[in-house]
């Protein structure tokens, strides 16, 4: 039903007690519109009644507690401000700052240290990486003409032999003679072949006859 | 799971951080215990906070003692970024003596002074009163 003011204006209220909140009514659980209680009908709002001797002397002792909070908070402000600025500016942040430089160089120049050393070792790697390289690489090549002079020489024999062959090839002028020949010489490949490897030309019909 | 994005991701518009009291899980038993909390104005009473400055226990323990913790660096550090504190915090600090005393718990003590002494007239005339009679 009623509701805080904060935001408003600075009021100065005599006789209102130092410390009371402001408060104004403001709409609650009922309209504008609805009837007041029958009980609330004939009532009149008076606020509670204030002594005004406790009311000054109450007055008083807040105006004093005021003052002394206010001190406070401002003393609290300029020593938070204080410590702050030690540390950031400071003697001792000083001698931080130069210990930590100096870390900092020491640090640098032993990597600078670590660095050339694993170049060196890097560089002895790679050259005798590519030394081997290089071996393989003749190796490589000295194989490849070996190869290919076997090739060669394969291919050489390869043709002789057809050269040699070529010469009882049958070709237009030997046809007519190599016909006759073959119809003069006919062949029988029937043979049979043992598992000790003897090879029999004879046939069974011929092995019958024979036998009778 | 891990959360790459920051803690606190969520930006206010007008808000400002606070120091309260926010209550520490134990949602289903009787028993109440604040974490005296640096948040956000905007937040729940008990959801995340920036950072957690102390603690109280309302109930007293066998000693009859109610144990208060205190983080005072941090607690001087968020009051200089421009920290509020809520009216409880401010008298648990000023009873322990952080802050000036508030106002309020001076009264209250007086009011309950006044009781007592009232009281103390009251019982010792009952106790003439029946002495005479």
């Amino acid at each position: 039903m009623f509701q805080v003011i904060t935001r408003s204006t600075p009021v100065i209220r005599l006789l209102a007690p130092r410390g009371a909140v402001l408060v104004e009514a403001v709409r609650g659980r009922k309209t504008r519109t609805d009837p007041k209680a029958k009980s609330k009908e004939g009532r009149i709002k008076t606020p509670p009644p204030v002594d005004p001797v406790e009311m000054v002397v109450l007055r008083e002792r807040f105006t004093e507690y005021d003052l002394i909070m206010r001190a406070l908070r401002l003393e609290f402000k300029e020593e938070m401000l204080r410590k702050r600025y030690e540390e950031e500016v400071g003697s001792l942040a000083e001698e931080r700052a130069k210990q930590e430089a100096e870390e900092h160089r020491s640090l640098m120049t032993w990597n600078q240290e670590e660095n050339l050393r694993m170049l060196k070792i890097r560089e002895l790697r790679v050259q005798k990486e590519v030394e081997a390289a290089e071996v393989k690489k003749t190796e490589a090549a000295i194989l490849r003409e070996q190869a290919m002079e076997s090739f060669v020489k394969e291919k050489g024999e390869e043709i002789m032999r057809i050269q040699e062959e070529a010469k009882s090839f049958i070709n237009l002028e030997n046809l007519d003679q190599r016909i006759e020949e073959a119809l003069d010489n006919p062949k029988n490949y029937n043979f049979a072949i043992d598992k000790d490897g003897r090879v029999v030309k004879r046939t069974v019909l011929q092995c019958r006859l024979l036998q009778t | 799971m891990v959360h790459l994005s920051s803690f606190l991701l969520k930006t206010y518009h007008g808000g400002h951080i606070v120091i309260r009291l926010a209550m520490a899980g134990h949602k289903q038993s009787n028993r109440p215990f604040y974490r005296i909390v640096a948040a956000y104005n905007k937040r729940a009473r008990d959801s995340k906070y920036i950072e957690q400055l102390g603690s109280y226990d309302p109930l007293p323990n066998i000693y009859n003692e109610k144990l208060v913790s205190i983080n005072s660096g941090r607690i001087k550090y968020w009051m200089g970024c421009g920290a509020h504190s809520t009216k409880p915090v401010a008298k648990l600090l000023g009873l322990a003596g952080f802050f000036p005393l508030h106002p309020m718990t001076v009264t209250e003590t007086e009011f309950h002074r006044a009781l007592a002494e009232l009281a103390e007239e009251a019982a010792p005339e009952d106790g003439v009163k029946q002495q005479q009679l």
